[in-house]
């Protein structure tokens, strides 16, 4: 009963120590509060419409205006101008009113009269390849549309044999699954929300190890308590006093976030609760094992607000994880936020369950034991009986 | 002998000491940057991602779609490396991420063929996955356009159409795309011209405001003061002159690797780049400088710095373009350095448009740099009169 008292009170007095620090408070409040809130609205509008495109018509036929006509139709572009030729396109895109061209040949309808293949060209000048897939999927489209009609006419009075032939033998058709509309927003913040619950902790639990340390070596004694003499009863003490911080601020950034912003939820609440677990845990005792190399209160900054981007990139969301080098892959593994990103994901966006992320799931249990074990260790180092006072 | 200990030059060297004395500095300053560099040059080394693995749901089962599966197999981005019993398991196996898309033939899809009945196959891609996704949509969709138009084209060169004619038959009007500046579509060009430079620019942010209030946690910010007899100006220079010239030197090093070691696209030739990226570090050194005036606390200002510094990768652009966000988003986007570093590279490095056109992101990059200006009496005034809070 005695252990038992002494770890409430060790998480007690953590939570006080928390709630009274304004700089830890940012981290583990504030910054989770807010930050997705700021993502999520970024990328609010999810894809990318109406991309501004100038038109080159050489051909001024009447195919090529139709061309023209359903390209501005549809969602992902915007005809901003006609111009006569490619060097006042050019121009366009120089000026930055424009982020690609429609080149319609003179030889078009020539072309396509004559029984040729007939080619429209595109330019885009790459600056986001958001912009290029905009161009190149509506302008596809767009051909694939008006082959169909241009195919009818010419079939028109042939015989059934020719009809037959040349008809689409095979149909196809593609759907994107677990993100329908391709959008952005449903692809990154998920990724996001897990990782921003990993590097708050990270941050905040830091800054406060940075706190103490700095006190300690100025001779302010922070440890009076007989309670902080046994390293085990230390750790569990405030790991459980970040585990009850992290359930709540869990709660809200990885559901009630995504609901605000209408992105897919197909999780299970069973396997969500249960997956969410081990990634808060294996982030306290990954975020306590690397505070020990922070030396004062705002070196943390410095050290560990960069390795976000990275550790997005290794996860494989945006990059994918079956091309990233053997050697990152493994030093991905070092983070929870890889398996926590990958695990999440996949439940929220795809709908797996938990069987579904279970190496996901395992591999966060041991990262739980291995940092535990190393968290341990540095509280061994740290909180020793000859270091509390009344002992 | 007083002489030496004031000036410029003097607090430059005393911030070279501070510096060196503390492994924090290498490693926020040098080590973090260069980590970076061979992490994003390397994770994304292949430019285009490879062998991206998909699947088949064969239900059909004919000599005639295991033959079109074949021919499947030989595109450079995608590799079929299951083939499923039902579309079910392949939709789990996608859901565990073991592939990013599949393709479903349907039973009867030969028989229907053979009756011009035109069957359908469809194909799938994980879209949570976006970039894996759309690559492999591209390679399955002319998979899917191959396979369709094989019986029509097949039949059309048998009777004597020449391969031409045939392709003018089947696709009267073909797109023809020209990615220009960047015709490999390679997305470490996308992505590594713009991060490398933005973690520097987190950097600055962060290492200035680190040194300039750390002087009053150490309580040596009199001292620093002193030494350039009460000018703030001259303290300021002194302190971030080091700094400077370590992150010019990380500019320079990024710079070259990227251009020249990896010989990404640089149209313009290196010196606009090399002018964009020492102006980006005194933009963000500036800014830093302007925030620490504003606040004078040192916990706050990296608060708001972070925010700053982290919100900049995104909202410069390079991933999702700044002209679909909000409104609000696009006019708060004019408040950071890194925005006009992005649009330099993009209009110089990448596309090399003339320089007259982008002589604006240039004078905005030097805006920053005046904004010290502003408050600078408030530093002196915290430097003189506060003391550190936790």
């Amino acid at each position: 009963m005695n252990r038992l008292k002494t770890i409430f009170e060790i998480c007690r007095d953590e939570l006080k120590m928390i709630f009274a620090d304004h700089g830890a408070l940012v981290f583990f409040l504030v910054v989770p509060l807010l930050y997705p809130l700021l993502y999520g609205y970024l990328y609010s509008q999810e894809v990318v419409r109406e991309v501004p495109v100038v038109a080159v018509d050489e051909s001024h036929s009447t195919l090529s205006r139709q061309f023209l006509r359903m390209s501005d139709a549809s969602a992902e572009l915007k005809i901003v101008s006609y111009c006569a030729d490619m060097e006042e396109a050019k121009a366009m895109l120089r000026s930055h009113k424009a982020f690609g061209i429609i080149h319609i040949p003179s030889e078009f309808s020539q072309d396509l009269a004559e029984g040729r293949q007939a080619t429209v060209n595109l330019f885009n000048n790459m600056t986001g390849m958001l912009y290029y897939k905009s161009l190149l999927s509506a302008c596809t489209d767009v051909s694939l549309e008006m082959n169909k009609d241009i195919k009818a006419v010419r079939l028109a009075g042939k015989t059934e044999r020719e009809i037959q032939v040349s008809q689409q033998p095979v149909e196809y058709e593609y759907i994107p699954m677990f993100n329908p509309q391709n959008g952005f927003c449903s692809f990154l913040i998920p990724a996001v929300l897990v990782l921003i619950l990993q590097q708050t902790l990270v941050l905040g639990i830091a800054l406060l190890a940075g706190t103490e340390r700095e006190r300690r070596e100025k001779g302010l004694v922070v440890l009076d308590k007989r309670e902080y003499g046994n390293p085990f009863h230390v750790l569990t003490g405030k790991g459980i006093a970040y585990f009850l911080i992290y359930a709540v601020v869990a709660l809200y950034t990885l559901c009630a976030v995504p609901a605000f912003f209408d992105l897919p939820q197909l999780w299970k609440t069973s396997d969500l609760l249960l997956f969410t677990i081990p990634y808060i845990l294996s982030c306290i005792f990954f975020a306590i094992t690397i505070s020990f190399f922070v030396r004062d209160r705002e070196s943390c900054f410095l050290l560990f607000v960069f390795m976000s981007v990275p550790m997005l990139f290794v996860s494989g969301i945006s990059w994918p994880g079956s091309s990233i080098p053997a050697f990152w892959k493994y030093i991905g593994y070092l983070a929870p936020s890889t398996f926590g990103i990958n695990g999440f994901v996949k439940m929220t966006n795809c709908g797996a369950l938990l069987n579904d992320v279970r190496t996901e799931y395992v591999g966060m249990w041991i990262q739980t034991a291995v940092y535990y074990f190393l968290a341990l260790l540095i509280y061994i180092k740290l909180y020793r009986p000859s270091l509390a006072r009344e002992n | 002998m007083m002489e030496s200990k004031h000036g410029i030059m003097a607090i430059a060297g005393r911030e070279l000491r501070r510096m060196l004395s503390r492994p924090l500095y290498v490693m926020s300053m040098i080590l973090a940057p260069l980590v970076c560099v061979v992490f994003f040059t390397t994770l994304m080394k292949d430019g285009l991602p490879q062998n991206l693995p998909i699947g088949v749901v064969d239900s059909d089962n004919t000599s005639t779609t295991r033959s079109i599966l074949r021919n499947l197999d030989a595109f450079q981005q995608t590799e079929i490396v299951f083939e499923y019993s039902s579309f079910a398991d392949a939709r789990s196996a996608m859901q565990r991420g073991d592939i990013y898309g599949f393709f479903y033939i349907p039973d009867g899809t030969t028989a229907k063929a053979m009756r011009s009945e035109q069957p359908r196959i469809s194909f799938y891609s994980n879209a949570s996955y976006l970039v894996a996704s759309s690559l492999a949509y591209k390679d399955m969709r002319m998979m899917a356009e191959l396979a369709s138009g094989a019986v029509g084209r097949t039949s059309l060169l048998a009777r004597g159409a020449t391969m031409d004619q045939a392709m003018a038959f089947l696709q009267p009007i073909k797109v023809d795309m020209r990615p220009l500046g960047n015709p490999w579509l390679n997305y470490s060009v996308y992505l590594s011209n713009t991060l490398l430079p933005a973690v520097l620019m987190l950097m600055a942010f962060l290492v200035t405001i680190f040194s300039i209030y750390t002087e009053l946690k150490d309580e040596t910010g009199k001292e620093w003061l002193e030494m350039a007899s009460g000018n703030m100006y001259k303290a300021v220079a002194g302190k971030l002159l080091p700094q400077t010239l370590l992150f010019f030197l990380m500019i320079v090093f990024c710079q070259i690797w990227l251009y020249g070691f990896m010989g990404f696209p640089h149209n313009s030739g290196m010196p606009v780049m090399l002018v964009a990226g020492f102006m980006l570090v005194l933009a963000s050194q500036a800014f830093a400088v302007f925030l620490c005036e504003l606040i004078p606390s040192l916990r706050w200002c990296l608060s708001l710095a972070t925010l700053w510094g982290v919100l900049s990768f995104p909202i410069s652009g390079f991933s999702f373009p700044v002209t679909a966000m909000p409104a609000s988003i696009r006019a708060l986007s004019c408040l950071f350095p890194l925005r006009y570093y992005f649009l330099i590279y993009s209009d110089q490095a990448l596309n090399g448009f003339p320089l007259s056109g982008t002589v604006p992101y240039y004078l905005a990059l030097l805006a920053f740099m005046f904004l010290p200006f502003l408050f600078m009496g408030r530093l002196r005034y915290a430097m003189e009169n506060y003391v550190y809070e936790p």
